[in-house]
């Protein structure tokens, strides 16, 4: 859970200052430090940034009355808005859950 | 071993972010653009617009930009520094990736962000001189201080937005493309008006001509595009009497024959390109002031093409519409005076055949002796690509284009030379400034003698009471019909023997009937001194715009409305008729009858509710064909065909012309069997394409009206506008194509103005704004246009541009 939370933290913070590829980051550094059993930093990994991405674009979405994300739907031919959204949590979440995988298979011996 | 699984596992991360960090194809990078902070996501907008004081690096002065609740600009400076700066930069804040790209495209530069899908779009501006053309008018704009110091304060402008931006707050465009903008330059303002001299003065039929009189003959050639239809209502009234003798220029005494049929890039001008203007003088208004109108015809597309602004400086308070990336106004008002715009379909595009002394294309005949050619060399950039180099031989007539025709295959490659308007340094912004700040008559006429192209017809009325008419532009003097087949490049007679000096220009001022319109049609009647074109727009809605006008009495800000709402089409007035009377009735199933009796019964008027409109316009489509297509489709040449007002007249004159006859068959056809026969096709169509008659047979829908985004974003744009016009009505909304800004200005001691565009000044497609105006366009609704005098006390929000270090 604090993993979650970190991880949904950090990915909200770092992608302030750095651009998208910044979650990567911060999910490789909590994966190495928090060790997890690394199927599960994967899905807790997925799982934050599908939430945190995910989040952020359903917000958008509403507070946008669904005009971009009509267009963005029509234009990759999806057909629905939400389907965009899905979309947008899925790239976060599998970019993250790798990140944080590949930490928890690095020891720290293996960086010496 | 046991470092196997993390490094595979980690490579497989960078693969991933790697991946999604890369554009494949047309598909953007996905990590980057899916990111809801800088992706497209970013500029989905999710709150009204605030005011805001911006401090900019670099720029010295203050202005403050007031936006009205339709998000239009209202730009208030001390000085015109400020203010066009202040142009350029909100200009770019709602526009840049339309300015960007429009003028890319102009230069023939779009592959370098577009990669190979556009490379031959870009090889073909190159070799009709387009960035040539350009760097001309640049060194024109150059010479006249005041343009260059408004040019430039705008480009300080742009660029002062621009340099704002992080990639996050690109317009979307941008990261569906994957690019980043540019710097802006001056000479992007160069290449975004011969643009415009690309869209309306672009088209030529000099191959087609020249193939259509050795194929059909010289009789055909002038019995279709020499004379024109008696109902013909040139622009400048057959009234006007010409008080000067015209500059004399010599003639060849034969016309010169191609080498072998023709077949030169399409040229042929699109026929929802055109505009209506008109003035009527206080003699026929309520108001005792006159009123003018105007509505130019263009592809419709999002962002719309114009962007509405008030510009408000010491010695200028104008507001109007202008294109996104030149400083001023292109249609608008001021306090004093109105003007709009339409084409002149004047011939300022000839294409010579050259003859060459080798194959090295180093020296061409001409006046009896060999000359140098010179060479520009064009590079163009290609994205995930290799640069490609083209070199363009010029002459002096312009730049040389190879055509291989497959028709003549074999032959050796025919060479022709450009000369076009669009190559000769001008300085259309001079125009525009001067009109901005235009206090009467005498002012009107001096901007308009700046102007090279596209040819204008420019309509004016001031509160002094004068309405006018000028057809403006550089016009080439040339003698009867020149250039309208393709001419020797080795014979000086065929050369621009000059210009028609600006004071013979067809002109009119105040006249007797109390207005001055015009609807593309002939400039002027046959007894105007100089020759300007063959192909004019049909008669049809120049001719309706009059004779509404004539009979029109105490006129107000809504009859001039409801004229540019007009959908009367004269192309069903003058071949109905004959239709309904060719068609025998006897032949006829009872089906078939009710239909005809649908049409018989129809009012004439293109309304997007009816049905006759739909099967009107497929008959006359079909009708057309079968007289025509059989003769055009015995060659390969391509071949001009005549003009539908013409046609309709010659075949309701000659009952036995030739063409009626079908080729293809034994018997000989006659009209009446061609009228049912196309009647028949077009029932037997309709029901193909659209199910039994009902709804989906309405105009509104037949008509077809798409209104693309600029790059054909999918999901962009806004497809089946349910509309009513036609191409021939004043009305002229059709295929997407149509009245892209309609105004209606009221002079006097309070100036009024009306406008729509069917857009929104915001080009962000997540903005509501970007297309918020497309519904009142499309039933005619007109804003009344905030012009303040002063600074206003109510308004949406405002910006401060002000200075920063």
């Amino acid at each position: 859970m604090i993993l979650l939370l970190l991880l949904i933290l950090t990915g909200y913070l770092v992608n302030l200052v750095i651009p998208w590829w910044g979650i990567a980051i911060t999910g490789f550094v909590l994966g190495f430090q928090l060790k997890p059993e690394p199927g599960k930093g994967f899905g807790i990994g997925f799982l934050a940034l599908f939430l945190l991405w995910g989040g952020q674009a359903l917000y958008i979405h509403v507070a946008n009355n669904g005009i971009l994300s009509t267009r963005i739907a029509d234009m990759l031919g999806v057909g629905s808005p939400y389907l965009v959204i899905l979309i947008t949590g899925i790239i976060g979440g599998l970019v993250s859950g790798l990140a944080v995988l590949s930490g928890t298979l690095f020891i720290r011996k293996d960086l010496e | 071993m046991k470092l196997l699984k993390p490094i595979f596992t980690f490579l497989l991360l960078i693969a991933l972010v790697f991946s999604l960090n890369t554009q494949f194809g047309s598909v953007p990078p996905l990590g980057e653009f899916f990111d809801p902070e800088s992706g497209f996501w970013a500029n989905a907008e999710t709150s009204s617009p605030t005011t805001k004081k911006l401090t900019i690096d670099g720029f010295e002065g203050n202005a403050t930009i007031y936006y009205d609740e339709r998000r239009v600009p209202h730009i208030f400076a001390e000085n015109e520094y400020n203010l066009y700066f202040a142009q350029g930069y909100v200009v770019a804040r709602d526009r840049l990736f339309q300015m960007e790209i429009q003028t890319y495209d102009a230069a023939g530069r779009l592959s370098e962000n577009l990669g190979l899908r556009t490379l031959n779009r870009d090889r073909s501006t190159r070799r009709l001189g387009m960035p040539y053309g350009a760097e001309k008018a640049l060194k024109m704009m150059k010479k006249d201080s005041t343009t260059w110091a408004s040019v430039n304060a705008y480009t300080d402008g742009v660029n002062a937005y621009i340099n704002s931006l992080s990639p996050e707050d690109y317009p979307v465009e941008y990261k569906i493309f994957d690019f980043a903008p540019e710097e802006w330059t001056p000479i992007k303002s160069a290449h975004l008006l011969k643009n415009m001299t690309r869209t309306l003065a672009g088209g030529n039929n000099d191959d087609r001509t020249s193939n259509t009189r050795k194929y059909f003959g010289a009789e055909f050639v002038e019995k279709f595009f020499t004379v024109k239809p008696e109902l013909n209502d040139p622009i400048i009234p057959t009234s006007r009497k010409w008080d000067f003798e015209r500059i004399p220029v010599q003639r060849p005494d034969t016309l010169f024959e191609p080498a072998s049929a023709v077949e030169l890039e399409s040229f042929e001008r699109s026929e929802g390109v055109g505009s209506n203007n008109w003035a009527v003088s206080g003699s026929k208004t309520k108001s005792g002031y006159p009123i003018l109108a105007n509505d130019p015809h263009l592809s419709l597309t999002l962002p719309s093409i114009w962007y509405e602004v008030q510009l408000n400086a010491p010695g200028i308070n104008s507001y109007g519409v202008t294109l996104q990336g030149m400083p001023g106004i292109v249609i608008g008002f001021n306090e004093n005076v109105a003007w709009g715009v339409t084409n002149v379909a004047a011939d300022v595009m000839d294409w010579y055949e050259i003859k060459f002394k080798d194959s090295s294309k180093k020296e061409y005949w001409y006046d009896g002796e060999w000359k140098p050619t010179t060479t520009r060399i064009e590079e163009i950039k290609v994205r995930g690509g290799e640069t490609v180099s083209d070199t363009i031989i010029y002459t002096h007539h312009g730049p040389v284009t190879k055509v291989e025709s497959g028709i003549n295959e074999k032959r050796d490659p025919v060479y022709h030379a450009l000369r076009w308007i669009a190559h000769e340094g001008s300085n259309e912004l001079k125009t525009f400034y001067e009109l901005n700040r235009a206090k009467n008559y005498e002012d009107y006429k001096a901007a308009l003698s700046h102007f090279t192209a596209p040819a204008q017809n420019f309509v004016f009325a001031s509160n002094e009471g004068d309405i006018a008419l000028w057809i403006t532009g550089k016009l080439p003097n040339k003698w009867e019909h020149q250039g309208r087949t393709v001419s020797d490049g080795t014979d000086p007679l065929y050369d621009w023997q000059g210009w028609v000096p600006f004071e013979h220009n067809p002109h009119i001022k105040n006249p007797e009937r109390g207005f001055v319109s015009s609807a593309n049609q002939e400039s002027a009647a046959p007894d105007y001194p100089y020759y300007i074109d063959d192909d004019f727009a049909p008669f049809e809605r120049g001719r309706r715009i009059n004779d509404r006008l004539a009979e029109m009495e105490n006129i107000i800000v809504s009859d001039m409305q409801n004229l540019q709402m007009d959908n009367f089409s004269y192309y069903a007035y003058t071949l109905l008729s004959g239709l309904l009377e060719w068609i025998e009735e006897d032949s006829l199933s009872k089906e078939e009858k009710a239909y005809v009796e649908l049409l018989a019964d129809w009012d004439l008027m293109n309304e997007g509710d009816l049905v006759a409109p739909s099967l009107f316009r497929r008959w006359a489509g079909n009708f057309y064909a079968s007289i025509f297509n059989d003769e055009y489709s015995t060659t390969k040449a391509r071949l001009r065909y005549p003009s539908r007002d013409r046609v309709v007249e010659v075949l309701k004159t000659e009952p036995d012309f030739p063409f009626i006859d079908n080729v293809n068959t034994e018997e000989t056809e006659t009209i009446e069997e061609r009228a049912l026969y196309s009647f028949r096709k077009t029932i037997e169509g309709m029901t193909k394409d659209f199910g039994e008659m009902g709804g989906s047979w309405k105009w509104g829908y037949y008509s077809n009206n798409d209104i693309d985004h600029i790059s054909f974003v999918p999901g962009f744009g806004v497809e089946n506008v349910f509309a009513s016009g036609s191409s021939e009505s004043v009305n002229a909304t059709r295929n997407g194509f149509g009245p892209s800004w309609r105004m209606v200005v009221e002079v006097g001691p309070e100036v009024k103005g009306y406008g729509v565009y069917p857009g929104g000044a915001s080009g962000n497609p997540g903005s509501l704004n970007y297309d918020s105006m497309i519904e009142p366009w499309r039933t005619g609704e007109l804003f009344e246009l905030n012009f303040w005098k002063t600074q206003p006390n109510e308004y949406l929000y405002k910006l401060e541009l002000g200075s920063g270090n």
